[in-house]
This record gives structure tokens, sequence and C-alpha cells, in this order.
């Protein structure tokens, strides 16, 4: 449940000190992206912070978004803004279960009522009334709606609930559908990848504890700071693709030597996010670095925008057929015209010698 | 299906049929037409190597004619040129026609190719311009003239503003440029574009015809 | 048996340095923050993990900053390492996070980086605290306080 201490007291309590903690807030506001003069007003603000209310909804998901945000050793800035946050539900995370755990949420809902933050990871399903996903004998449809309605904004994590992601993938047999497609009268932000970047999901939670408001979004409701650049511009790789440098195949010598990857499908152009910057693991690497391609997974429909070994710009139409077809009707129509001119004429000429 | 999807995807295959089962039409139709008997004595038998002659020798005007045709055989030149290294020798490109045919070689580096695509579009607005002011040639021009310069300017200029990120989000210039591949596509072998096609055979049946009449064409 | 330490891994070293081209500008608005401290005292911290900035770049950097005569580490929320440059003034500041991996890279221009000033409201803590630190060994002389 919540409680009243403010963000620093509590990083005071677990032992870090105020030159720790400047040193929080200069690594957050380098998160941010936020220009060093800066760090004294997000030191204000994370200061005075109070803790949110969040409940965090895990619909038809992996897990990934969560083990994504959950897994370190020592504690790291996502770590201790995760841990600021009230997280007043989160079924996988929750030491509570069964009616407790829903108990729990209402509680929750009820007592900060038009305040929390809900979070949601995961698709909905959308058929037979919502029934392939159910928590509790209650459908993610319908918890959604319910949650939602008293919630001060949401947050899609992820790109199963910002986009509808896998579960979505062509021929979708659950009806999977994102938060967007089901509400659309609260404020949401996407904050998609397959899972995000950790930095980037704590990035939004720390805008919000910082400025009381959640980051300027783009027209996919991605924050415009983590999700304005393609891969693309920031890659590292760029000057390869620039003197047309391309690695042919994964153990070739241009592959060896790091070249571009746009060959063996990259769709770093097309996405949107911030790999290539704030990378993995704290800053270990991203995919293009380990040497694949990106594969989109920020992008809505990203399973079905053709082969990730497929070059972008080759078609995504399927048959050979359909092209077969059109060049036998082509000699046809042409042969059939040539062949009216040849009777006419010959027409013609019987006429004239008569 | 975003607009990306769409030209990517039906729009593609639909724009590749309608440009094959045309350009079929037109050419089996073409040769399948009735010729006119030519009912003189045969002066040269050798009217293959004749129409191949006449393919290269057109491929510079004559003296007489150097100084009136000269500027629009150099524009000419160079944007033929320039669309070709940007339409074959660059790397997305080459992939997109190996995706089709099966075929692929080497490209330039990209700079070069912005470079071409910079010159090409140079080239037609300069001819235009010499087809809008000349009186003569603006008396001769039709709708057809019009279309494909316009049909063949659009990728070419929504190519290189997709390259450089300018004129909207990526995805959308780039699946606008495709769309204009694809329109170009489409147009290509009902006017006067299919020239593309057509200068070769077009060319070889003159020098054939003459060479059997004994005029080196 | 299969282990992964059997799969032979061969490094191959191409000797391209990746530059990203930003180390000259970077240079010369050191050189301008430089200024702006010596005219009217004003500090400058300047953020490279949030810039282009290949290792390459890095390495250029601090063989073009040198070594100064002050070379510190503050231990808090993991290790940050101060090191001034040649040039008294510029330093370069490495926060790290308790597994020693890097959460930002900075320059400052300043007389001393912040962090490693003692934070001001720490002073009346550590005051008091000596204060019950020295009352305690006064109590019972000759037992080690430590």
């Amino acid at each position: 449940m919540t409680d009243d201490k403010t963000l620093g007291e509590r990083l005071r309590e677990r032992g870090v000190s105020r030159r720790g903690f400047m040193k929080f807030c200069a690594a957050t506001a380098s998160m941010m992206a936020l220009p060093t003069s800066m760090i004294p007003r997000v030191a204000a603000a994370l200061e005075q912070a109070r803790r949110p209310s969040v409940i965090w909804l895990s619909f038809q998901e992996c897990t990934g978004c969560t083990e994504s945000l959950t897994r370190s050793h020592a504690p790291t800035i996502e770590g201790l803004i995760f841990d600021h946050i009230s997280l007043d539900y989160h079924h996988t995370l929750q030491a509570a279960s069964g009616d407790a755990a829903e108990h729990a949420r209402e509680a929750a809902m009820k007592q900060n009522h038009g305040e929390y933050l809900l979070v949601v990871d995961g698709s909905i399903p959308l058929k037979d009334d919502g029934i392939y996903s159910t928590i509790a004998g209650i459908t993610n449809l319908a918890m959604l709606k319910d949650v939602a309605a008293g919630a001060a904004a949401i947050i899609s994590v992820g790109t199963c609930a910002a986009y509808g992601g896998l579960p979505k993938a062509n021929p979708n047999p659950t009806g999977a559908a994102s938060v967007s497609e089901i509400i659309d009268d609260k404020p949401i932000v996407n904050v998609p990848g397959c899972p995000p970047i950790p930095t980037v999901i704590t990035g939004v939670l720390a805008h919000f504890l910082t400025f009381g408001r959640l980051p300027e979004l783009d027209a996919l409701n991605r924050p415009k700071v983590f999700f304005g650049q393609t891969i693309h511009d920031r890659c590292y790789r760029r000057p390869f693709y620039e003197r047309g440098k391309f690695a042919e195949t994964f153990d070739d010598k241009g592959a060896r030597e790091g070249w571009c990857l746009f060959k063996l499908g990259c769709k770093g152009p097309t996405t949107y996010n911030a790999c290539a910057t704030a990378k993995w693991n704290e800053g270990t690497s991203f995919p293009i670095e380990a040497g694949h391609g990106c594969i989109g997974c920020s992008e809505p429909g990203f399973w079905d925008k053709g082969g990730f070994y497929e070059a972008l710009s080759k078609g995504t139409y399927g048959s050979a057929e359909g092209i077969a077809l059109a060049a036998g009707a082509g000699v046809a129509i042409g042969a059939a015209a040539a062949m009216g001119s040849r009777a006419r004429q010959a027409q013609a000429d019987r006429k004239e010698e008569k | 299906m975003t607009l990306l999807d769409f030209a990517r995807g039906p729009a593609l295959e639909w724009s590749l049929m309608i440009m094959v089962a045309g350009s079929l039409w037109r050419l089996v139709g073409a040769f399948m037409v009735r010729r006119t008997a030519d009912l003189s004595e045969p002066r040269s038998h050798s009217t293959v190597a004749g129409g191949l002659r006449t393919v290269f020798t057109r491929m510079w005007p004559r003296k007489e004619f150097r100084s009136e045709t000269l500027f629009g055989v150099v524009a000419g030149y160079a944007m033929h040129i320039g669309l070709a290294i940007v339409v074959f020798l660059f790397t997305p490109h080459i992939l997109f026609i190996d995706s089709l045919l099966g075929v692929s070689w080497p490209g330039v580096s990209n700079d070069f190719v912005m470079f071409a695509g910079a010159i090409t579009v140079a080239a037609m607005v300069a001819l235009l311009i010499r087809r809008l002011t000349t009186p003569l040639l603006k008396a001769i021009s039709g709708a057809d003239d019009y279309i494909s310069w316009a049909v063949t300017m659009l990728p070419v200029l929504t190519g290189m503003m997709a390259y450089a990120h300018i004129g909207g989000p990526y995805q959308t210039v780039l699946a606008v440029h495709i769309l204009t591949v694809e329109l170009m596509f489409i147009w290509f072998p009902f006017g006067k574009l299919f020239h593309a096609v057509l200068w070769i055979p077009s060319r070889a049946q003159l020098g054939a015809a003459m060479q059997r009449r004994g005029v080196k064409a | 048996m299969n282990r992964l330490d059997a799969i032979p891994i061969q490094v191959e070293d191409v000797g391209l340095p990746h530059r990203t081209e930003n180390l000259q500008p970077l240079m010369q608005q050191v050189e301008q923050a430089l200024h702006e401290l010596v005219e009217h005292g004003a500090e400058t911290v300047i953020d490279l993990s949030s810039m282009p900035f290949s290792e390459q770049d890095e390495k250029d950097l601090r063989a073009r900053l040198g070594a100064g005569e002050v070379n510190a580490s503050v231990m808090a929320f993991g290790p940050t390492l101060v090191q001034e440059s040649a040039f008294p003034g510029v330093w370069l500041v490495e926060h790290q996070n308790a597994e020693q991996r890097r959460l930002t890279l900075q320059l400052v221009v300043a007389r001393v980086p912040e962090i490693l000033m003692t934070p001001p409201d720490d002073l009346p803590d550590s005051l008091a605290a000596l204060r019950r630190a020295n009352a305690e060994s006064f109590d019972t002389p000759g037992k080690d306080v430590r």
C-alpha cells in the first residue's frame, strides 16, 4: 500500500548517500536525455517525489517485459525507481495470490481512485467475449475496462500492449487487440519493444515522477525522447551503409568486419527505438552490434512485415503465379489484336481485288 | 495495413502484373502485325547486321543536325545515365530486383548515387523547360509527353527525399516513393515511355529495311 | 561433453577504428566552457553518454586531455572515477554502478566537480555524529573507539 515517504527519504533508508543521490539524478537525467543543466531540477523533484500508486496488469503476454525490468543484481537506476513506485498489484511479482491479491487490487483502486497509474503488458484477446485470457475468472477485457476507469493514465509496456504484438500476428486466432483499441478516454503512453529497453520503461516513470506528467508523444503515442529517431539514424554501422559495404551472409568477411546488415534483413531504417544509443544490458550492446539485423520489434505488426531476413527493399507479396498469368494474358491479347488486324487487312485486300 | 505495407504488397503485385501484361500485349501485337512487303530487288542480304548497325549509329546525331540537337542529346544522356546509376547501382534497388528476378550485382556508394540523382533531376527539369519554351516542341507536345515525364520524375524526386529524410515521416515518404514507382510501372507499356523497350527493335527495323535497299543507315 | 567454452571463438581484429567526428566540435565546446569559467566563473557539465561518441572517440579524447595532478575515486552508489586533465579546470567524471558498469561519462569544466564536494546538507549531520563519537571516546579513556 502507499506510504508517505519521498523517493529521497527511501533512498537514504537504503543507504544511498546524498552524493549517491546526486549520481543517481545525473544518471536519471542522462537516461531521460535531459540537458545537464536540468540535473538540479531533477534532483529537487525526485527528492520530494511521493510514491504513485501503480497497478500493473499482465494480460496475454510472455512476461518478458516484466523480466526485462526486474533482472538486475546490483542496485540500478531502474531497480530503484521501480522499487519506489508503490506496486499495489502485479500478479507475477507480488507475494499475495488468489482472492487476497484481487482484494488488494480493488482496495488500491478505491483508495487512489482517479490518481493511480495503470501499467499494462500483454495484448487483450477480444474473440468469443475475451475468454482466451482470464485472471481469477475475470476476462482481460473486463479487467482492463474496470481498472482503466479510475486510472490517471495508462502506460502500455511492450509491443503486445501497445500494438497487439505477437498474439496479433496473422491469423490472430484470439482476436488480440492493443490497449488503445479498447480504451479511448484516458491518456495512453505506448512504450513498445519486444521487450522494451528497461531504461526506457523507467525513463517514462522517472519523467512522471520528476515532472508530474507524461512525456511528449509522437503520432503512435510513443515518448519522442526515446522513440524519436530510427535505429538506422543512430546506428554505428551507418558509415558502412553509406559506402555500400554490406554483409552478405552471417559469417562472411563483411559480417566479421562489422559491415551493414541491410541485406540480411535489418529493419533499422523503419524502426523507431533507442537501441542504438541506450543499448541493452546497461549499455552493453544491441542486436546489430551483436551481428544480427534489427527485427523492428517496436513497430506495429512487425511479425507480418515480410521475413526478418528479407531486406527492406523487397516486396512482400506472395506469388510468381500472378505475374506468369499476367504474362500469358498479355501475349494472348497481343496475339489476338494482331490476328484481328491481319484478318481485317486480308479482308480489305480481298475487297480490293474484286 | 499501413501505406508502406500496401505499397510493398498488393500495389506491387498488381502494378507488376499490369506492366508485364501490357508490355507483352504491345510487343507481341507489334511484332505479329502484317508488314508491307518490300517488292524491290534486295541489294543486300545482311539485313540483321544492317539493323544492328542502325541501333548504334543513331546514338549520336549526324554532323548536319548536331548544332540544332546537341543540347537535347547531351541533357538526354545525362538524364538517362544518371537514372541508370540510380536505378541499377543503388544497393537497396539491386536487392529489390534480386527479389524479383534472382539476379544481382555489386552497387556503388550511396553518396555517388545521390549525386547521380541530382544530375538526373537537373537534366529533366532543363529538358522540360526546353519543351515548354521552344515553340515547335511545345506545339507537338501532348499529354503523353508530360505524363511520361512526370511518372519518371516523381520516383527520382521522392526517392531522394526519402533518403534525405525530408518531406515527412520516413515510412510515409518511402511508401510514396514505392507507389510512384508502381505508377510508372502501370504507365510504362501504354505511352511514349515504352520507348525504353521499343528503341532497339524500332531502330533495327529501319536499319534492316534500309540495308536491304543498299543504304547504310 | 558439450560445453560452451569448447566452441572455438576467433576474434578478428579488423583494426578499423570507428570515429563519429564529434571530437573536434567537443573540444571547441570545452574551450568555450573554459573561457566562460575564466571570465565569469560559470561551470559547465557535458554529458558524453547522450551524444554519438564511440570508444575510439573516447580513447582520442583521453589522449588529448592527458592526465593532471588529481586522480580521485568516490564510493557512493558504486564507484565514480574523477580525473583532472592536463588542462586544469577540465575534468573527466565517470559514474559507475555497484557492478562497475558505466552509468554516465561527463566532461566537467569547473574548479572542482560537484561530486567531490561534501553536500552541504551532510554537514550538520556530520557535526552531530562527530560530537557523539568524541563524547563516547572521552567517556571511556583508553577504550579503542574505532
